[in-house]
Parts: C-alpha cells; sequence; structure tokens
C-alpha cells in the first residue's frame, strides 16, 4: 500500500511526519491537533507497521506518531522495531490511557517522548514534536563524535604501532647480528646480556600488538573463527608452550581434564591465546615451588557450557580489585610480580575477556589473597546430535532417508594463512549455497585446521538422489575463481547412507545414535582424532 | 657455484644493512634499493632470484612494485617476500592477492625469515642436477 497523503498545512520548509495509527478517528484527530498547534509539517498516515517500515525505508520521516497497538504488531514490540528500523529517526509514542506505563517504558527504550490520546492540545503536540526532533539531533550528533573519537583513536593506534615497530625491529636485527655472531666473536657473557635486551625487544612487541588488540577490541573489530575442537588438546598444548617458563620459576605447571569431555566450539587460536595469557598471569604472580593447575570440567548445572580454570597458589587478588581487573589498562598498585618482571600494558585480561564474550562464553576471577586464584572461562560445546536433530527429524519422526556427504579440499602445502583462510570462507559460502538450508546441513569445520579441510554436510534425500547434491557441490567448488589455479589440487565429495537400520528407543536417543554414527564417520576421515556426542557417555574413539 | 641473489628494499638504511650482513653470512649475493622507482630498475639490472620488499616506500609504495614486478614478464616469476611493520590484520591478504609469495610483520623471526627464504627459492642448477 502506498502512504495516502493528509493535506499538507503549509507549502515550504515543510517537516514530514509519519502518522502510523490504525484508529481513523484518532488518526484525524492528531491531524486536527497539528493544525491547531500550527505546527508546519506534513503528515503521511499509514495503518500498519509493516507500510510504516517500507515508507521509512522509501524515504526517512523527519518523525514517527507512532501508535504501539497496529493490527500488525503490539506493544513493545512495535516501538522495538522502528526504533530497530531507523535508529536515527525520533519517535513519539501515541499511548492510550490504560497503557501508560508501557509508553513510560518505550522512553526508557530510545522513543523521544510520548503522548496520551485525546488528553493533548495542539500547543503540546506541537512542542513534544519539536523537542522530539532537538534531542534526537543532539543525539545523533553525540554518536557521530563518539564514532569519530573511535576512528581517530584507532588511526593514532595504528599509526603509532607502526611507527613504533620500525625502530625496535632495527634494535632487533643488529641485536641479533651481534648475538648470532655475525658482527664477530662474542663471550657467553655478552651473549647472556644480549638474551636480556632481546627480551625486552619481545616484551616491546608483545605491547605492540596488545594496544592494537585492545583498540579492535574497543571497536568491535575483533574477530573469531570457532570450529569444533577438542578443549582438552588446546589445554595440553598451552600447557606445554608455558612449561619452559614455569620452569625457569620454579613453578610447578599441569593440566587435567575430565574424562569424556565433550567439543566446543571456538578459535583454536584465541582460545590458545587467552589460555597462555592466564598462565603467563599465574607464573608471574606465583612465588618458587608453588604450582598451577589449568583444568578443563564440565558442571552439571551448566551442561551447555564447558568450564576451564587456571588455578594457582599466588599472592591472590583482594576483593576490593577483583571487579577491576578485567577493565583496560588496570594494573594493581603495589601488586608486585617478582623483580624485573613487566606487569605489561594491563591489556592481556581485557583482551581476554573480550574474546570470550565473543565465543559466547564468560570470564571470572576467585580469589583468596595469600593463597591464590582462580580464573574460569566457559566455551558452548558443541552438540552434534542438537545440530542434527532439526534436519534428519520431521513430525516426531526420523526422516525416510539422509546421508551424510564428505567434501574433501586439499589445498597446496604453501598457501599462504591468509589466502586459505579466504579460500575456506569461500567453500562454506559455496557449499551453503549448494543446500536446501531447512533440509540439509552443513557441519561447521571440525578439529584443528590442516592442509587439507573436509567439510561434512547431512543432507535429507536418499544415496540415488544426492548424486544431483555431490555433482552440484563439486561444480560450484571448483568454480571457485583461484581454486583449481591457486589453492585446491583436488575437490572430492562422496555419499555416504545414514539411513539406520536397527533403531530402537526414542527419538531423542535415535538422534543420538545418528550424531554418534556421524561423528565416527567422521572421525574416520580424520585419522583417529577424538570427536564426542554431547552427553559425557558416548565417546567415539578410534 | 654462483650464490643465488636476493634484492632488499626498504628505505630504512639501518636495516638493509643489517640485513645485508645476515644474508651475506648465510652465503646470498645481496642487492638493494630504497625506493619504489630504484626497486624496479635495480630489479631490472640485477635478476635477482628473490625480492624482499618494504610497503611503506617513497617513489611507489611496495603494492605498486609489486604491480610492476608483475608485469613485466622477466621478474613476474620472482618470489617476493613481504617485510612491513604494517598490521597484517590490514595489509597481508591484499599483498598476497598481489602476487607476493609470504608476508612477514617487522620484526621478523630471522630463523623464520631465512627458513621462507629458502623454500621459496627456485631451485640452484645444482639442486636440479641432483635431483
Amino acid at each position: 500500500m502506498t502512504p495516502t497523503q493528509l493535506q499538507p498545512h503549509t507549502q515550504t520548509s515543510q517537516k514530514q511526519i509519519l502518522l502510523v495509527e490504525d484508529n481513523p478517528g484518532d488518526a484525524d484527530l492528531v491531524c486536527l491537533r497539528l493544525v491547531e498547534g500550527r505546527s508546519d509539517v506534513k503528515v503521511y498516515t499509514v495503518n500498519r507497521l509493516a507500510d510504516a517500515l517500507a515508507s521509512m525505508s522509501n524515504h526517512e520521516p523527519a518523525l514517527v506518531l507512532l501508535d504501539l497497538n497496529l493490527p500488525d504488531s503490539h506493544g513493545a514490540e512495535t516501538f522495538r522495531k522502528v526504533l530497530k528500523h531507523a535508529p536515527n529517526v525520533p519517535i513519539v509514542v501515541l499511548s492510550g490511557q490504560e497503557d501508560e506505563a508501557l509508553a513510560i517504558n518505550a522512553v526508557h527504550h530510545g522513543v523521544q517522548d510520548y503522548l496520551v490520546k485525546g488528553a493533548f492540545s495542539g500547543k503540546q503536540l506541537e512542542r513534544s514534536i519539536r523537542y522530539a526532533m532537538e534531542r534526537q539531533a543532539l543525539l545523533s550528533a553525540l554518536e557521530l563524535t563518539r564514532q569519530e573519537q573511535i576512528e581517530f583513536k584507532n588511526r593514532l593506534l595504528s599509526h603509532v604501532s607502526h611507527e613504533l615497530r620500525t625502530p625496535l625491529t632495527c634494535v632487533h636485527q643488529y641485536i641479533s647480528l651481534v648475538a648470532d655472531g655475525i658482527s664477530g666473536p662474542t663471550t657467553t657473557e655478552q651473549r647472556d646480556h644480549l638474551k636480556v635486551a632481546m627480551k625486552g625487544v619481545s616484551q616491546l612487541q608483545a605491547m605492540i600488538r596488545d594496544l592494537l588488540e585492545a583498540s579492535r577490541a574497543e571497536s568491535g573489530k575483533l574477530r573469531v573463527e570457532p570450529r569444533c575442537i577438542d578443549i582438552g588438546e588446546l589445554v595440553e598444548q598451552a600447557v606445554a608452550m608455558m612449561k619452559p617458563a614455569a620452569l625457569v620459576k620454579g613453578v610447578g605447571l599441569g593440566a587435567g581434564i575430565d574424562a569424556g569431555i565433550p567439543l566446543v566450539f571456538a578459535d583454536p587460536d584465541r582460545v590458545l591465546e587467552v589460555l597462555i595469557n592466564l598462565i603467563d598471569n599465574a607464573i608471574k604472580f606465583t612465588p618458587a615451588d608453588g604450582a598451577i593447575l589449568v583444568n578443563a570440567r564440565m558442571v552439571e548445572t551448566d551442561p551447555d557450557m564447558v568450564y576451564v580454570a587456571v588455578s594457582d597458589t599466588g599472592c591472590g587478588i583482594s576483593a576490593d580489585v577483583r571487579p577491576l581487573i578485567f577493565d583496560r589498562l588496570y594494573q594493581e598498585p603495589g601488586r608486585e610480580s617478582d623483580s624485573g618482571s613487566r606487569m605489561g600494558l594491563g591489556l592481556g585480561l581485557f583482551i581476554s575477556q573480550e574474546l570470550i564474550r565473543l565465543h559466547n562464553g564468560r570470564i571470572w576471577v576467585a580469589s583468596e589473597p595469600g593463597l591464590g586464584s582462580v580464573f574460569t572461562f566457559t566455551l558452548p560445546t558443541f552438540s552434534l546430535a542438537r545440530q542434527l536433530s532439526p534436519v534428519i527429524t520431521h513430525k516426531e519422526q526420523l526422516r525416510p532417508a539422509f546421508v551424510l556427504v564428505r567434501v574433501g579440499v586439499s589445498l597446496q602445502a604453501n598457501t599462504p594463512h591468509a589466502r586459505r583462510r579466504e579460500l575456506v570462507q569461500q567453500c562454506r559460502e559455496t557449499l551453503r549455497r549448494c543446500v536446501y538450508l531447512d533440509k540439509d546441513l552443513v557441519l561447521p569445520p571440525m578439529g584443528p585446521s590442516a592442509a587439507g579441510e573436509a567439510y561434512f554436510v547431512v543432507a535429507s534425500t536418499d544415496m540415488e538422489h544426492s548424486v544431483i547434491l555431490t555433482n552440484r557441490i563439486r561444480e560450484q567448488l571448483v568454480g571457485i575463481p583461484g581454486m583449481s589455479a591457486k589453492g585446491a589440487l583436488n575437490v572430492t565429495a562422496a555419499p555416504v547412507d545414514l539411513l539406520p537400520a536397527d533403531l530402537t528407543g526414542s527419538l531423542t536417543e535415535q538422534v543420538e545414535a545418528v550424531a554418534g554414527r556421524v561423528s565416527s564417520i567422521i572421525l574416520q576421515g580424520q585419522g583417529g582424532k577424538a570427536i564426542y556426542a554431547r552427553n559425557g557417555e558416548s565417546r567415539y574413539v578410534h | 657455484m654462483p650464490k643465488q641473489k636476493i634484492l632488499v628494499v626498504d628505505d630504512d638504511a639501518n636495516l638493509v644493512q643489517a640485513l645485508r650482513l645476515r644474508l651475506l653470512a648465510n652465503n646470498y649475493d645481496i642487492a638493494v634499493a630504497c625506493d619504489g622507482y630504484a626497486a624496479v630498475a635495480t630489479a631490472q639490472k640485477e635478476r635477482p632470484d628473490l625480492i624482499i620488499l618494504d610497503l611503506g616506500l617513497p617513489a611507489g609504495d611496495g603494492f605498486v612494485v609489486l604491480d610492476r614486478l608483475r608485469h613485466r614478464a622477466n621478474l613476474a616469476g620472482v618470489p617476493v617476500i613481504i617485510l612491513s611493520a604494517r598490521d597484517p590484520e590490514s595489509s597481508e591478504e591484499r599483498a598476497l592477492l598481489a602476487g607476493a609469495t609470504a608476508y612477514f610483520q617487522k620484526p621478523a623471526d630471522n630463523d623464520e625469515l631465512l627458513q621462507v627464504i629458502r623454500v621459496s627459492l627456485p631451485p640452484t642448477e645444482a639442486q636440479q642436477a641432483m635431483a
């Protein structure tokens, strides 16, 4: 429907107002009040939310007068949708006597004002409109300034970090020329001194990196690329990497992984970064002969999350300081790490917190001053059964047929990281275009990324018809620009019949069983990497 | 046996000197250039087996150099390793798509850099004969 135009009141410099009101009587009354208040406006009236949103997309009005109860939307939903659709357009809610509380709630959520129907004069309406526009203009200007400041700060940080790297590179190169004996023979003592200097260079380098990461975190530009990963393996890896540093300090470092812990859906590089940051902190604040334990476990009351904790026997963190440590640039005064060790920029925990948040997890600390601290974070588990359920069931029953298609894409071993990431992303997008989203499922990437990527698609079709799908996948993947030339050597797509022959039990149990079968097939393709179904019992290791 | 030649392009003379010493110590021949224009001219004249290229350069930045190299038939195949202070997040992908072989952010680990130089260089005649 096209918005109907009600009589314009004057000819020049008019503001256009969108009146969203389904009751013709109320709409007429508003127009009458506008005339009385001598508002210099042009009013368009629509009576449904959908028409309002469409009209706003075509032409952004100067203000929206919004009735909350419309034929196609009621209550809070109405203003939320309009706010989301056009956050910069001021809204004045038209409320009935009985739902003034709702109108006040709307104002809390970003609506500029409200008027109770039948209880406002032309003057009041005119005033409300004028102030709403003024306030919205101020808010928009403020937001713009804020964005500009963030942008400026990011540019500054990026510039500064670039400029810092140049002389740092020079220092790094000349220290290593001497240390490596290229500039001539050195004594053991000289080499030891250079090692200390080199450590300083590494720390500066880490700080520059943290600066950039923190500024990215602040402007929401940090990225995570989640996959299905074995958190136990990742913990073991982090512990192995930090062992030498712990050894030097004389601190014990170990890992404890619950048996049957499920897979998590997380970015392995980023989680490793968080683990290393937490372990590094723990080493710094734990005296010699202390101990650090990293464990991964399930918590009964929170079955959708895996809990990873780094506990130390260090100096602990006092209660008043605990809430502050995840803040940017926070460094506890007087919380001394051992002599000579740096405190860093105080960005590590801030960045870690952002990374965990991007995984939809939480991070927090518990601590007993003098006894130690426990940093815990959570990551979402990956449940194959939960993902499969909507695809393989229909009307409370398993579908009559479904297959698992394994799509292998091998990349040349020396494909650069960025190029690989790009190809992997393109492959996934292409695969998604090849399937029916309500009937088929492209499983997320499994295990650590390697030279070859394998993708798995569960499709609700039978073996005979799956040929069409596999052919389509092959054709589309080979068609990715640069795929055959630069990266991929080989694309394979082969279906496996998933239809279970002898399934019994409830639908949930049947889905679990199919999930088990899928993971065992995926496992075989991965040379026995562990994949687990969600409930701890079904663990499929080959 | 003739040594393989590496062209180092950077506008920081001190860094060029340090890289030169390290590469000489690793038995490579070295040519140097300190701006974008000289980079292409020197490459044309010296015919290096590999180029180490900075991105922020006067007289044609690293991307311009990459582009010019790729448009010269006799230089298009020479592997180029980017060594830049710029954030890989913003520049790595662009450089690799423009034809660079690898991207290192300064300061780079010397052993890693040397390793990538080794695998990127075309095999020498002696190596080919052995194979």
